[in-house]
């Protein structure tokens, strides 16, 4: 039985502009279990980063609840439960590839090799060779590589992607999306991922869809939407 | 479509701009502040000079010529407030027959006055005992023949029968050597000594016994006129006084010529002045230059903050199709806005500091070419700022550089060829060179308008200062790129488990890091060598002060009534720690008439400093003690020493006037050490040795001085003095703050005190603002670092790790060095103006209360600087990252 590591009831998060409000999520309401495969889909501004930012407890809801059963309190869900890869470009310019890709055991105060897990986690995505260049002399795909690299390296229990292919050409993007999903097999973790791309959403097993702030978790297909 | 840029750019960027014309207003108002007060000074020095000229001009005629021509000629030359005519005629001596024995002195001069002279010319004479109208005798004189009020005297008229006067008062020439002066005598001939004996008649009597004395010995008589110019259109600025009364002279010399001879006093005291000027000019630059360029600099680095982000603007404007003219001339609006700003608000503070903390104004007439060259070096500082680093990054800007940030890899051309080691040996090559050979840093030549700063000598410390600069770059990023490990190892206690990371991230932007440290550095050694200077240089002037003065508090009696005789009441004084009596005695080494100090040689010092640089061999208390064990030692001016040829140990045959009899008798004495300086002594020649010894000699114990040492301030002490002196016919009574008021004649006499807490308080600001500010300003550009690791998940800690690991290193480094260097220049200036320091101090002293206030503010600003920035990462870190 697979155990639920993410439950929202009507959950909502809507920001004070000026007098008015603006709801950037309605209403979500969903379960995330181990072993998951979401795609989120919608339009751009539809709520789909606000929702992951919830996800990871860097943001906190307005409305509704939200709980991390199996994981402990919002914040302490970075970086050792919840690996969060983001929409924007996100190495740290100073340091060199496994430098960034060690930061999330830096800061978890992670005690085994950090070497050999960075080394691991590199050799995922096939980066090896880039070890220890300079994020300056990478390419726009290389730098979402070494992000994901960064978002596994600690075996989270939950990675939140959000549009992790969104730069990259469409092979380029599968085939990080397949190293990543080869990664995934056989272990517990739940993997989410925004996307505009119909063929990434394809690639996992459910499909949630965000319509101006309300999620909607029973889509059938992607050729539905 | 600029409007809208500025309107926006007012809007999001204010911080940036406020903290530009910050800089700017800091900038404009150091060099105005400073600007004024120099001119000041300067003013205050021509004042000064002036006032304390007695007879600006003598112009002595020619004999036959008439007095109405030559006083004519003078008019047209300058405007001038009063002329006067005064007699001057040499006699064979005088006589006088008194106790029953009869007194003749040799030589002497009879002077002819008007009565209205001494209202023109209030500083000529002194009365001590008597009336001013009658005969007056000088106080010497009147020693030598030993007559008082009411005696007769016999005038020994050359080839013409004797005349009796009869003595109606004893007066004191304070200004015998500029009265006497032999005038039409080439400068820099050997200075001639006033006359031993002098007589004064009212002019109408004068000229009626030596006008026959004219027709018989026409070289006996001289008829001079004494000129009083009117100050008020005089120049501010002593070298320009100098020149402006010196072509007046010359222009009168032409006029008169073949008529009279001019001796210029005004423009004479005015150059000796000039030096000092230049002195206060020289200690400006060196003490004002390196703040101001200070202020440039942190300017510079607020404006060229947030680089990141404006190359991002200007990319982002590039996109939208703006011309790189566009771009430009967006800053040069912007540098406009800031330069003016900058400049109002420079001119305020400039304002309220100099009247404040240096009593001058910065919209005083003298003040106004400075304040002018402050406002457009401000504004033309803020154009130069701002369009330069526009420009500069308008050439690197494109979509995709404009995402680059953190590393520069370029070395500079500098760095490959040493450029540090050459600054700093050459620094040394001067230095050593300048110091070895005992040099003169000002030379204003007497007599001549020519004048000079030996800037040369003052390279030693910019050049060091340069290369300690780049050396220290050069070491910071040698030791970032090489010392990774090592600075991990270092950071260990603040970052922990981060401190590799931290390390990673702060040597690959060791540029960034290096300009920081200098900054601080080059802070902290402003503020270190000005306070250290400045110490020093305080203490010098009471020093001088002291030496010049004599004590905390000097009574100065006179042979007639000698201060020894109220010692008791003296040293009873509330206030009063020390009281120690000195003989002020005259005596013959040849034909030369000095003066001699009777002192006690273990006790003096109890008065009054005995310094190190009063004796030739540097060692105060040797020389004593050697005097102390000699009763009829004698301590000698080098100047006498190496016109008599002595020897240590050399028998001396001093003349000395015996109280009994008032002849002069041989007393024999022991050379055996050169003395350069004493309390009270005049500068060239003077003679000391045993009170005791003169004592038995002459017949008299009595000491003419008492010098007081106080815990009480030295102003309410003299008072109390000046009561008892009352009893004193002749006695003055005077303090060290009176002293050091007036000292004139050496740098010193530039009144640091209020300059010293203006600098003080602005060396602490520029710490606390250069390391707080480089802390604050790379913040804008290390947003983007703190949004993504609070986004993994840093806790606010560990983002704490990287901004208090900055800081300790900012701080540790370049407080370290930057004192380090303050020291190293504080020395090389005391000893580079050695020769203005009279005499020299015998070590340097530290300000440390002040150094470590310095550090303490400096902590505080870091502190508050980084919890500045932490602050930030209380902002939800999914705002922030929407800010990427
Ligand atoms: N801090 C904020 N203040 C005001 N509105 C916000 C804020 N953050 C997000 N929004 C609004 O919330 C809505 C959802 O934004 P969100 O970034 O989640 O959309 P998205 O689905 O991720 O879009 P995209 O596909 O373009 O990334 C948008 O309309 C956005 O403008
Ligand atoms: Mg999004």
């Amino acid at each position: 039985m697979n155990k639920t590591l993410i439950h929202a009831d009507a959950i909502g998060r809507s920001y004070a502009q000026g007098e008015a409000q603006v709801a950037a999520i309605v209403s979500a309401t969903f379960l995330l279990k181990e072993q998951d495969r979401i795609a989120i889909i919608g339009r751009s501004g539809s709520g789909k980063s606000t929702l992951m930012h919830l996800m990871a407890g860097l943001d906190v809801p307005t409305s509704g609840t939200l709980m991390w059963p199996e994981l402990g309190a919002p914040d302490t869900l970075l970086p050792e439960q919840i690996a969060l890869v983001f929409q924007a470009p996100s190495l740290l310019e100073p340091l060199t590839v496994s430098e960034n890709v060690a930061l999330p055991l830096l800061l978890a105060n992670f005690t085994g090799d950090i070497a050999a897990a960075v080394r691991a986690a590199l050799a995922t995505f096939h980066l090896q060779e880039l070890a220890h260049k300079l994020p300056e002399e990478l390419s726009g795909g290389q730098m979402q590589r070494v992000a994901m690299a960064r978002a596994i390296v600690g075996n989270p229990r939950v990675i939140l992607a959000d549009e992790p292919t969104g730069q990259l050409d469409q092979p380029t993007g599968h085939a990080l999306l397949d190293a990543l999903l080869v990664h995934l097999a056989g272990t517990s973790t739940a993997l989410v991922i925004s996307t505009h791309d119909p063929l990434v959403a394809k690639r996992m097993n459910t499909i949630w869809q965000m319509d101006q702030g309300v999620l909607k978790t029973n889509v059938t297909s992607i050729e539905a939407v | 479509m600029i409007k809208i840029w500025f309107a926006g750019l007012m809007r999001e960027r204010n911080g940036r701009l406020l903290g530009a014309a910050v800089g700017i207003a800091v900038t404009i108002a150091m060099l105005a502040a400073l600007g004024a007060f120099l001119a000041q000074s300067n003013a205050s020095m021509t004042q000064r000079a002036v006032a304390g000229v007695p007879v600006d001009w003598q112009v002595q005629l020619v004999p036959g010529t008439a007095r109405g021509l030559v006083s004519d000629a003078i008019k047209k030359a300058t405007a001038i407030a009063t002329v006067q005519s005064v007699g001057y005629a040499d006699v064979d001596g005088f006589e006088a027959h008194t106790g029953g024995t009869v007194q003749t002195t040799g030589k002497g001069k009879v002077v002819g006055f008007d009565a209205t002279y001494l209202h023109d010319f209030p500083k000529q004479f002194r009365l001590l005992i008597g009336s001013m109208d009658g005969v007056l005798v000088a106080q010497q004189t009147a020693a030598n023949l030993h007559v008082t009020v009411g005696d007769s005297v016999t005038i020994l008229r050359p080839a013409l029968p004797p005349v009796i006067v009869k003595v109606g008062g004893v007066i004191d020439l304070p200004n015998a050597d500029s009265m006497f002066q032999a005038i039409g005598v080439p400068a820099g001939a050997a200075p001639q000594a006033p006359p031993d004996n002098v007589l004064l008649l009212p002019l109408s009597e004068w000229q009626s016994l030596f006008d026959p004395q004219a027709v018989v010995r026409p070289d006996s008589v001289r008829l001079q006129l004494h000129v009083g110019l009117i100050h008020t259109h005089l120049p501010h600025d002593p070298l320009a006084a100098f020149v402006a009364v010196h072509g007046a002279e010359k222009n009168l010399e032409i006029r008169i010529a073949g008529k009279g001879l001019v001796a210029d006093n005004l423009a004479a005291r005015l150059d000796a002045v000039r030096s000092d000027a230049l002195y206060a000019r020289v200690l400006f630059l060196f003490l004002g230059a390196p703040g101001a360029l200070l202020a440039i600099f942190l300017t510079v680095a607020v404006v060229a903050s947030g680089g990141t982000r404006r190359r991002r603007d200007q990319a982002l404007l590039r996109i939208r199709g703006a011309s790189r003219r566009q771009i430009l001339q967006i800053a040069a609006v912007e540098a406009m806005f800031v330069g003016l700003s900058g400049a109002v608000g420079g001119l305020v503070l400039a304002e309220i500091l100099s009247r404040t903390l240096l009593g001058v104004s910065v919209f005083a007439p003298a003040a106004f070419y400075s304040t002018i060259a402050a406002v457009s070096m401000g504004i033309l500082l803020a154009q130069a700022a701002i369009l330069v680093t526009a420009w500069r990054d308008a050439q690197q800007t494109t979509v995709a550089a404009a995402r680059m940030t953190g590393r520069d890899k370029r070395y500079g051309l500098w760095l490959r060829t040493g450029l540090d080691f050459i600054l700093i040996g050459l620094a040394a090559v001067i230095f050593w060179k300048t110091w070895s050979t005992g040099y003169q840093v000002v030379l204003a030549p007497e007599g001549t308008p020519a004048s000079s700063v030996d800037y040369v000598a003052f390279l030693a410390p910019v050049l060091m200062w340069m290369g300690i600069g780049l050396l220290t770059t050069r070491l910071c990023l040698v030791g970032f790129q090489r010392g990774k490990r090592f600075l991990a190892l270092g950071l260990q206690p603040i970052a922990g488990t981060l401190s590799g990371v931290v390390s990673a991230a702060i040597s690959r932007q060791s540029n960034r890091m290096t300009q920081g440290i200098g900054l601080v550095a080059l802070a902290f050694a402003f503020a270190t060598s000005t306070a250290i200077f400045n110490t020093n240089y305080h203490a010098q002037t009471r020093v001088d002060a002291e030496l010049t003065n004599g004590a905390d508090v000097t009574v100065t009696g006179t042979a007639l009534a000698p201060a020894s005789a109220k010692l008791k009441e003296l040293k009873a004084l509330p206030g009063v720690l020390a009281a120690e009596p000195m003989q002020h005695r005259l005596a013959y080494v040849g034909t030369d008439l000095q003066d001699l100090y009777g002192i006690d040689a273990a006790r003096v010092g109890e008065a009054t400093r005995m310094s190190n640089a009063y004796f030739a061999n540097g060692n105060a208390a040797k020389t004593l003690a050697l005097l102390q064990q000699t009763p009829d030692g004698i301590l000698i001016s080098e100047e006498t020493v190496n016109e008599f040829q002595l020897q240590p140990g050399d028998l001396i045959n001093l003349r000395l006037q015996n109280s009994n009899d008032h002849q002069y008798y041989v007393v024999p004495f022991h050379f055996i050490g050169i003395v350069r300086e004493f309390p009270t002594a005049p500068r060239d020649s003077f003679l000391v040795a045993n009170a005791r010894y003169i004592g038995q000699m002459t017949g008299t114990n009595a000491s003419e001085i008492i010098l007081l040492k106080t815990s009480a301030p030295p102003a309410q002490v003299a008072n109390a003095a000046r009561v008892i002196a009352e009893t004193l016919p002749g006695a003055k009574v005077t303090d060290i703050g009176e002293a050091q008021r007036l000292i004139g004649s050496s740098l010193t006499a530039v009144d640091l005190d209020g300059l010293t807490r203006l600098e003080l308080g602005l060396s602490i600001l520029m710490v606390a603002s250069a390391t707080g500010l480089i802390l604050a300003l790379g913040l804008a550009d290390r947003r983007r670092t703190f949004a993504i690791l609070s986004a993994l998940g840093a806790k606010p800690r560990q983002l704490g790790a990287f901004l208090w690991s900055e800081a300790a290193l900012l701080f540790l480094v370049g407080s370290v060095i930057g004192i380090l260097t303050g020291f190293l220049l504080a020395w090389m200036l005391v000893k580079l103006l050695t020769g203005a320091f009279d005499p020299p101090p015998d070590h340097l002293l530290v300000p440390w209360v002040y150094i470590g206030l310095l550090v303490m503010v400096a902590l505080i600003s870091v502190a508050l600087a980084v919890m500045g920035s932490l602050r930030e990462t209380r902002i939800p870190a999914v705002q922030r990252m929407r800010e990427l």
